[in-house]
């Protein structure tokens, strides 16, 4: 079926079968990769995007439901070749190692802190619950959201001896 | 080799820039192999055994054959050659028999990954189920059915393994110090206990992904998510005898690997499927599920103790006997178990000392390196047990441990002397230990306790670890300046998400005396193009690569002096340089820029010198040797980083619910290069080891199927596992063969979290655990010293969730 | 990568009840797609036809009426339950049960239907459902019904919802406007889990307690007519008889009706005070 959805503001129309989850589409048909496959079953978070400005896992969605949707992933979260606020606290915190849950963990955060402008680090924690991520133990991510949001920023101590 | 630099003059070391490779990767513009497609490609998939252990009767691939679009099907008896990285013991298909649930009897290429699917399903296999042993206890017993009658056939490297054919064991390795039964007969106290862990996964969130394409002339095409591009290529020319010059690997950015990555898994089977479909590229990703049980995991671990204790508390005699679980193939369980070996008294002064450790086979998803490398397995038991030790003797377990610890001057197990520099494991317990306020429970936790009834705890560990690595590790650096003086580095060690990239960039913009927007050091690899690492393993990059690197930047700036003495018309030792130019150092305006010589320079008149500057550096593991066989005597250590965790843990005594109020880790890192990246591999390490301590494991059924292969019901930590408040300190005594004195601690965050857990909950509440997970059902059988639930082989059915909804 | 089926996403009820007539076990509804995909996924559920709801008209969105009381139509999600504000306040208990369901992305798109539709004996949303008094109102081209969800599991994954049939609303009544109570969950890891056990308790305005238990038999289990003032031990005693909970790889039985214990005394103290 003929799919033609807004992405990052701009329109797309693909055909593709009815099958397709949405991160197959965003990935084969659209050629956006930034998203990516964690688990393929909703657990990971590594697929987020905003679908009509919310975190979905993409998924568990199909490519047909998206049809006349508008849809935000990682590819859209930088503008005119600058990275957004959060992206670059996120470099400055170190909230980034290997990078493959990054761009899902920006998405959740950003959706975040579209609907909590000034979240805690108890609702922060709430937020990126479905986000896996397996090498920074989570702080400096936590950290980057609360600089993003203009709040102090370092919620635990390091210390030489 | 350590840079007497002043701390007061270093620019850039102790600094923490963003990382070089953040850019891309917060803007989804970083290329995984995941992300990779070329023309003509091809998808794989792969057909595996729904059992643990079965010949295999017949295969027919007809049907599969007959589906359009289907390019290439292979099975075992299509592939004759061997693979392993210490014993040669695996076939790239299962050829008579399978040997796991979730081994590969047969794999398919074709034009979509949904027909290569359809296509793995028309596969007809016929089992003749056998009874699987899953237990490695069991597997020991004599009579025991044989995972490989033909070990005593297979090649293996001699100078360091020793498999016992006619038995499940891969491997033994023997460490002998002193007379144990000496010591213990001098022994006042002598406590004996066992320990266990089950396997775990590393979850990396990219899963084991390859593109291959095996060409002409026999020349392969590799592009892996893979962590060591050298070993990789080394692995698959020698297991298909090809000259090295033949296979070309390349490494994109990687999803991470903490050592599941570390060796070869995938490519050779994509590269056969290749050759199979006429040499059209090849894609295999592996599914979350099969990177559970296709994939290797972590080998689980049963390990007895028994320590003899003089009246005055000092360890006397210790004798120790690990039980590695390998799973079906040797792959690097073998390595684990002589790595933990000379390891397992962990950073304690033990004068008679005798350990075996067994690598024992048994018909289950096979043990590979995983971060700590048996560290974070046998540290459990280790840690558990100096506990054990302490309370029997009457010694509160800080003081023990303070008592026992390795200092300059004592052996290890190995006959190794610590020295001033080796690091100071003291400094690291006792910061955890001031910082969780050990010993007592301050007013507020009191308080806490008696508000809400619960129970408050408090535990700490150490833990040590030396990289686990040939003695002959070696690595190169180049480094290449381009026209404008800045320069491009390229190493072989691979970049998967510590930071390597950066640091290095740090240490040569030190060492260069250059801004560090002057350094990239690339992030691909490629094996046509980067020089030579072993491994991006162990721990070791920071040290080997730094160290060569600094020689790299040594060789370029020679080179720069000698042609700027030539065009200054002066002598080398009379020029300095600072980040711009190079000039004489008694006449400062004198000088030539950087950018002037790095092409060659050229005079006035027309004339050019010189060429293009490029620095070489390499680095060798020096003076290391190979552990004697019998008796495991030796010096097998590049270097040992130390560290302790203390843990606050709050227990409900009605459920056993816990929860972390706060963890202090400590770690002597010789020298903190760049304080954030430690920090992310501190809290990152120690998160993971979480996972270890509260949630993971496999968990089979009698007939040896996993029953928890996907996230369902093999849980790691999220946002919301965190303790309370995380403390990470920094110890720096300077490693003196170290590049600025640092020494790595990519893997040390992770070990010993279980055990300083499992001491914390033990003084809370009295449980004593000796299994892992801790979650809220074991602390709660312990505490009732009910018996501990049987995780690793159950024999309770199936989940309750898992049934098929019915009339659908 | 998912077995071959087609989409459909009808307008109305019409023609939904008709493609299901026609179609039966062969099509399988979508709502959130939170379950669906997973079992389409893991080659558990294979369709033909894949007809989704969300679009049809008079499926969407959370009401209140005095009369009806609270209406949760077929495309409401989980985070939908969470954000309407008379939910909050009325249903408390709907809330309680809504927060812990899996993670954000998830409750963006679950539907409180879907989940019990699933009958998952671990679903979140069933004890809230059954304390509260909840019924389903399903519709088919052959006509409509309500069903208390006292009456809707039959089994694990089993629902009396027939192939032709679609839960259109959830209809919670006016008299359980109200209620208090919570809901405790047992879980491996504090991030998104199921639940190992989980535990409903509500006391309406009349003074009734009643208690729903999830993971501790085939289907969610209600235990109602309980009375508000009842020692804790007799609402523990009730609870027990009634729940037949097995060891499984998340938990054995013993450490389950420990805590469905513990929960049901936790609950009855916070209800209480």
């Amino acid at each position: 079926m003929k799919i033609s959805v807004t992405i990052n503001g701009a329109l797309y129309e693909r055909e593709a079968p009815e099958n397709v989850t949405l991160l197959r589409f965003l990935r084969e048909y659209v050629g956006l990769t930034g998203t990516k496959e964690g688990c393929g079953g909703g657990e990971c978070g590594a697929c987020t995007v905003l679908l009509d400005g919310r975190a979905v896992n993409a998924c568990l969605i199909l490519a047909a439901e998206v049809d006349g949707a508008s849809l935000r992933t990682i590819e859209g979260e930088a503008q005119d070749g600058e990275p957004s606020d959060l992206q670059k606290a996120f470099a400055r915190r170190h909230a980034v190692q290997c990078g493959y849950c990054t761009p899902g963990m920006v998405m959740s955060a950003r959706a975040l802190i579209e609907r909590n402008p000034k979240p805690s680090v108890d609702e922060i924690k709430e937020g990126l619950e479905g986000n896996f991520c397996r090498c920074t133990g989570y702080v400096q991510i936590i950290e980057a959201v609360l600089e993003a949001t203009g709040q102090p920023a370092t919620i635990q101590e390091g210390s030489h001896v | 080799m350590f840079e007497t630099a002043n701390p007061e003059t270093l620019r850039q070391i102790g600094r923490s820039p963003a990382r070089h490779d953040a850019e891309d990767k917060i803007t989804g513009a970083a290329v995984y192999v995941s992300d990779m497609a070329f023309p003509g490609m091809l998808h794989a998939q792969v057909k595996k055994s729904p059992h643990a252990r079965a010949k295999i009767q017949r295969i027919d691939v007809s049907r599969a054959a007959r589906l359009p679009g289907v390019r290439a099907i292979l099975i075992g008896a299509d592939l004759d050659y061997r693979l392993g990285l210490y014993v040669v013991d695996k076939d790239i298909l299962a050829k008579s028999e399978v040997r796991h649930f979730g081994e590969a009897v047969a794999a398919v290429a074709a034009d979509t990954l949904i027909l290569a699917r359809q296509a793995v399903d028309l596969i007809e296999v016929e089992y003749e189920v056998l009874p699987p042993i899953l237990n490695h206890m069991d597997a020991l017993a004599p009579g025991a059915p044989l995972v490989h009658p033909d070990l005593g056939k297979y090649d293996y490297v001699q100078a360091v393994f020793s498999p016992q054919p006619g038995t499940n064991i891969a491997n033994l390795t023997r460490c002998r110090k002193g007379d144990v039964e000496k010591g213990f007969a001098e022994a006042t106290w002598i406590v004996e206990r066992e320990y266990t862990n089950p396997s775990v996964q590393h979850v990396p969130m990219e899963t084991h992904v390859v593109i291959a394409q095996w060409k002409t002339g026999d020349r392969v095409e590799i592009w892996t998510s893979a962590q060591s591009p050298f070993t990789v290529r080394d692995l698959f020319c020698h297991a298909f005898k090809l000259p090295p010059s033949n296979v070309h690997v390349s490494i994109p950015n990687v999803g991470g690997g903490f050592g599941g990555k570390a060796g070869i898994h995938l490519e050779p089977l994509v590269a056969c499927l290749s050759r199979k479909a006429g040499g059209r590229p090849v894609k295999l990703q592996a599914t979350r599920e099969e990177e559970f049980s296709l994939l290797p995991c972590r080998s689980a671990l049963t390990y007895r103790i028994k320590t003899g204790v003089l009246a005055d508390g000092r360890i006397i005699a210790q004798k120790m006997e690990m039980f590695w679980d390998a799973g079906a193939y040797a792959d690097y369980a073998v390595n684990v178990t002589r790595a933990s070996g000379y390891s397992a008294g962990g950073p304690y002064e033990i004068p008679n000392a005798w350990v075996d450790a067994y690598t024992v086979y048994t018909n289950k998803p096979y043990g590979t390196a995983y971060r700590g490398f048996g560290h974070v397995e046998f540290f459990w038991g280790l840690e558990r047990h100096m506990e054990l030790v302490a309370q029997t003797i009457g010694m509160d377990p800080l003081e023990f441990r303070r008592k026992n610890l390795l200092r300059p001057g004592s052996l290890t197990l190995t006959g190794e002397k610590i020295t001033e520099h080796t690091g100071d494991v003291r400094k690291c317990l006792d910061a955890v230990a001031a910082s969780i306020r050990y010993g007592e429970l301050t007013p507020e936790e009191k308080a806490r306790e008696a508000r809400a009834g619960l129970k408050i705890g408090k535990g700490v560990a150490t833990l040590h670890k030396a990289p686990a690595m040939p003695s002959n590790t070696a690595t190169s650096v180049v480094v290449k300046m381009n026209s404008d003086g800045s320069v491009l580095v390229n190493v072989g060690l691979t970049e998967i998400g510590q930071g390597s990239t950066t640091a290095l960039a740090q240490i040569a913009a030190e060492r260069l005396r250059f801004p560090l927007n002057k350094v990239r050091v690339t992030i691909e690899k490629d094996t046509d193009r980067d020089p030579y690492d072993w491994q991006t393993v162990a721990s070791k990059g920071l040290i080997l690569t730094g160290n060569a690197l600094l020689l790299a930047c040594q060789d370029l700036l020679a080179k720069a002096y000698e042609l700027a003495g030539q065009a200054l018309r002066a002598q080398a030792c009379d020029l300095d340089h600072d980040g711009e130019k190079i000039f004489v150092r008694h006449n400062p305006d004198h000088s030539v820029k950087f950018s002037q010589v790095a092409l060659g320079y050229m005079f006035p008149d027309g004339n050019g010198i010189g060429g293009p500057l490029i620095g070489v550096g390499r680095y060798i593991a020096q003076g290391l040797t190979n552990l004697n066989k019998e008796t495991g005597q030796g010096l097998p250590a590049l270097d040992w980083t130390y560290g302790a965790h203390g843990i606050v843990v709050e227990v409900n005594p009605t459920t056993g619910e816990h929860h972390i109020l706060k963890i202090a880790s400590a770690y002597d890192v010789g020298k903190a290069v760049n304080p954030e990246l430690i920090r992310g591999q501190c809290i990152g390490g120690m998160v993971q080891g979480l996972g270890t301590a509260l949630c993971e494991g496999y968990i089979y059924d009698e007939q040896g199927r996993l029953l928890n292969p996907s996230f369902t019901d093999n849980k790691i930590p999220t946002t919301k596992d965190l303790p309370d408040e995380i403390e990470c300190i920094i110890v720096e005594r300077a490693q003196v063969d170290g590049p600025y004195g640092a020494r790595g601690v990519g893997e040390h965050p992770m070990i010993s979290v279980a055990p300083a857990l499992g001491n914390a909950i033990r003084a809370a509440t009295g449980a004593e655990l000796t299994h892992m997970p801790i979650r809220s059902e074991d602390v709660w059988r312990a505490m009732n010293r009910k018996e501990p639930v049987e995780t690793w082989i159950t024999k309770t059915p199936v989940g309750s969730c898992k049934t098929l909804p019915v009339g659908k | 990568m998912l077995h071959q089926f087609n989409y459909l996403a009808p307008r109305t009820r019409a023609e939904l009840h008709g493609v299901l007539a026609a179609e039966g076990p062969a099509a399988s509804l979508l709502a959130g797609g939170t379950d669906l995909l997973v079992n389409i996924r893991a080659g558990l559920i294979k369709p033909r036809l894949v007809v989704d709801a969300k679009q049809v008209d008079g499926f969407s969105g959370i009401s209140w009426s005095e009369r009806e009381g609270l209406v949760i139509r077929a495309a409401a999600t989980i985070n939908q339950v969470l954000r309407d504000a008379r939910t909050a306040i009325d249903f408390p208990l709907l809330v309680a049960c809504a927060r812990d369901l899996a993670s954000h992305q998830v409750r963006n798109r679950a539907t409180v239907i879907g989940n019990v539709v699933n009958a998952s004996p671990c679903s979140d949303m069933a004890p809230a459902l059954l304390c509260l008094k909840a019924r389903a109102a399903i519709s088919s081209k052959r006509g409509e019904r309500e069903v208390p969800f006292s009456a809707f599991f039959k089994g694990v994954k089993e629902t009396v919802v027939a192939p032709d049939e679609v839960v259109e609303r959830i209809v919670v009544p006016a008299a359980s406007k109200g209620a208090r109570g919570g809901y405790h969950k047992l879980k491996r890891i504090n991030g998104h889990d199921l639940g190992v056990v989980g535990v409903a308790l509500c006391v309406d305005r009349e003074g009734e307690m009643r208690v729903a238990v999830g993971s501790c038999a085939p289907t969610p289990i209600l235990v109602e007519g309980l009375d508000a003032a009842a020692p804790a031990d007799a609402v523990v005693a009730a609870v027990m008889r009634a729940i037949s909970p097995i060891s499984d790889v998340r938990a054995t039985k013993e450490y389950r009706a420990h805590m469905v214990e513990q929960f049901v005394r936790r609950l009855v103290d916070e209800v209480r005070s």
